[in-house]
């Protein structure tokens, strides 16, 4: 490995991490869990000049519930939210979510907060929390501001976070009584990120749906809901849900790349979509009954 | 306030031993411990993926390619050589690899031994599909993984030595 040297700076402080971000500009990352930058700057893919560690930063290590909402600080460990026994009966699907996010030793280190700020297509939590429709807090150093899961991800890789702000908690509202959820992802080894990865939630009463929300990784720069196929589910029967299975990829054109083609990309979107969507409608009716 | 620093002094606990080392910022913990003379602490792909630089970081194992030594000052190390006694005797768990044919060229040993290692600490019922899921990051080219999972499971099983 042929890594170009860079300096370290543990921050004290979120205000403290903003500052140092503001005066080194754009050749400044922040480093939280490094389970993928540090790939990344191994293999001479991003060449930062400085990194600002999160690791000694108070307050960015809290997991709590507040009223209905977990509000999870940004430098939680994977590990932490895959052994809690809150998320585990309150945010089922993030706790599935979870268990797919690498291997155990990336579960340790990995971050929530660096998860999301790295916004990989692919990656499990961004997908997760953009159908849990949660929130994030970003911070400059002085303020914060509240910024939806929805639209954070602009691109491959990139993010709404504005230079020098620094991502400080994501807020995730609990499912109401009786929503189910499913999750399905394929990758080619176990602890790959996805090709492809499906998270729903939906209500259903007496087999039919109330609503569903879904949502795909790996199918494009950044995680989408499926709208189309969200507006035509509800009222369906579970059962007349297959016939909908096209309007959960419309829309999208995956590219071809090394790992996979952007045609076969759909048809696993297409069938990882309907289990996860009929998952969640059976476990809505299974908590209803 | 933290200025951004090119060199570091870290002091970690490794396998037992104290350490101070002083070294450029970007070094990782793999480095920072071959540099040191822990060389059971291996560089396989340097992205995390095959386990090889595993080290227990206060317990837990992680990628030593995928932590800077800079971030972990402080910090308890175990590595493979410091699961054996101090007269070098192996523990029942390197016992049971070499009992149950757990290694061949020995790359990944290192890193299966810490998976096991913490995996066992965690005190839970073991079964094989649980076995497997911790060796999940812990990647083997010659002898496979077969003999690793009955190797730990012996263990599980209250196995002090399983010789054949």
């Amino acid at each position: 490995m042929f890594v170009k040297p860079f300096a370290y700076a543990a921050a004290g402080s979120v205000a403290e991490a903003a500052s140092i971000l503001r005066a080194h500009g754009p050749e400044a990352r922040i480093l939280a869990g490094g389970q993928s930058l540090l790939p990344i700057v191994n293999l001479g893919l991003a060449q930062p000049r400085v990194l600002v560690d999160l690791g000694r930063a108070s307050g960015l290590d809290g997991l709590e519930r507040a009223n209905d909402t977990l509000v999870v600080g940004a430098m939680v460990r994977h590990r932490t939210l895959e052994t809690s026994a809150e998320v585990a009966s309150s945010w089922p699907l993030l706790a599935a979510a979870i268990r797919h996010v690498g291997s155990p030793r990336v579960r340790v280190r990995g971050t929530l907060g660096g998860s999301l700020a790295h916004a990989d297509p692919a990656a499990e939590l961004p997908l997760a929390m953009l159908v849990l429709e949660a929130t994030y807090d970003a911070s400059d150093g002085e303020h914060v501001r509240n910024l939806g899961a929805e639209g954070f991800a602009v691109s491959y890789f990139t993010t709404t976070l504005a230079e020098g702000e620094v991502l400080t908690a994501a807020r995730v509202p609990a499912l109401e009584e009786g929503v189910g959820w499913g999750f399905h992802e394929l990758s080619r080894r176990a602890g790959d990120f996805a090709l492809v990865a499906a998270a729903a939630l939906a209500s259903c009463r007496d087999g039919v749906v109330d609503w569903i929300r879904l949502g795909l990784g790996g199918v494009g720069e950044r995680p989408v809901r499926c709208p189309v196929f969200e507006k035509a589910s509800a009222g369906a029967s579970i059962d007349g849900l297959e016939a909908l299975g096209d309007t959960i990829v419309q829309g999208l054109a995956p590219p071809d790349d090394t790992a996979a083609g952007g045609d076969y990309r759909l048809r696993v979107a297409r069938v990882l979509g309907l289990r996860a969507a009929i998952d969640a409608c059976r476990r809505s009716i299974g908590a209803r009954s | 306030m933290n200025e951004p620093r090119t060199t570091c002094t870290v002091t970690l606990t490794v396998n037992g031993r104290r350490v101070t080392r002083s070294a450029p910022a970007h070094v990782t913990l793999l480095r920072w411990l071959r540099e040191a003379g822990v060389v059971d602490v291996r560089e396989g792909c340097g992205e995390g993926v095959c386990g090889s630089c595993a080290v227990l970081l206060d317990g837990q194992a992680v990628s030593g390619c995928l932590v800077l030594a800079a971030q972990v000052d402080g910090s308890q190390v175990v590595t493979a050589s410091g699961l054996a006694g101090e007269d070098g005797a192996l523990s029942d768990l390197q016992q049971a690899f070499l009992d149950h044919g757990a290694v061949q060229c020995g790359f990944c040993t290192s890193g299966m031994l810490l998976a096991a290692t913490e995996l066992l600490g965690l005190g839970e019922p073991l079964d094989r599909d649980r076995v497997v899921a911790a060796l999940e990051g812990n990647l083997c080219r010659c002898t496979g993984y077969d003999g690793v999972v009955d190797a730990i499971l012996a263990i599980a099983g209250g196995a002090r030595t399983a010789k054949r």
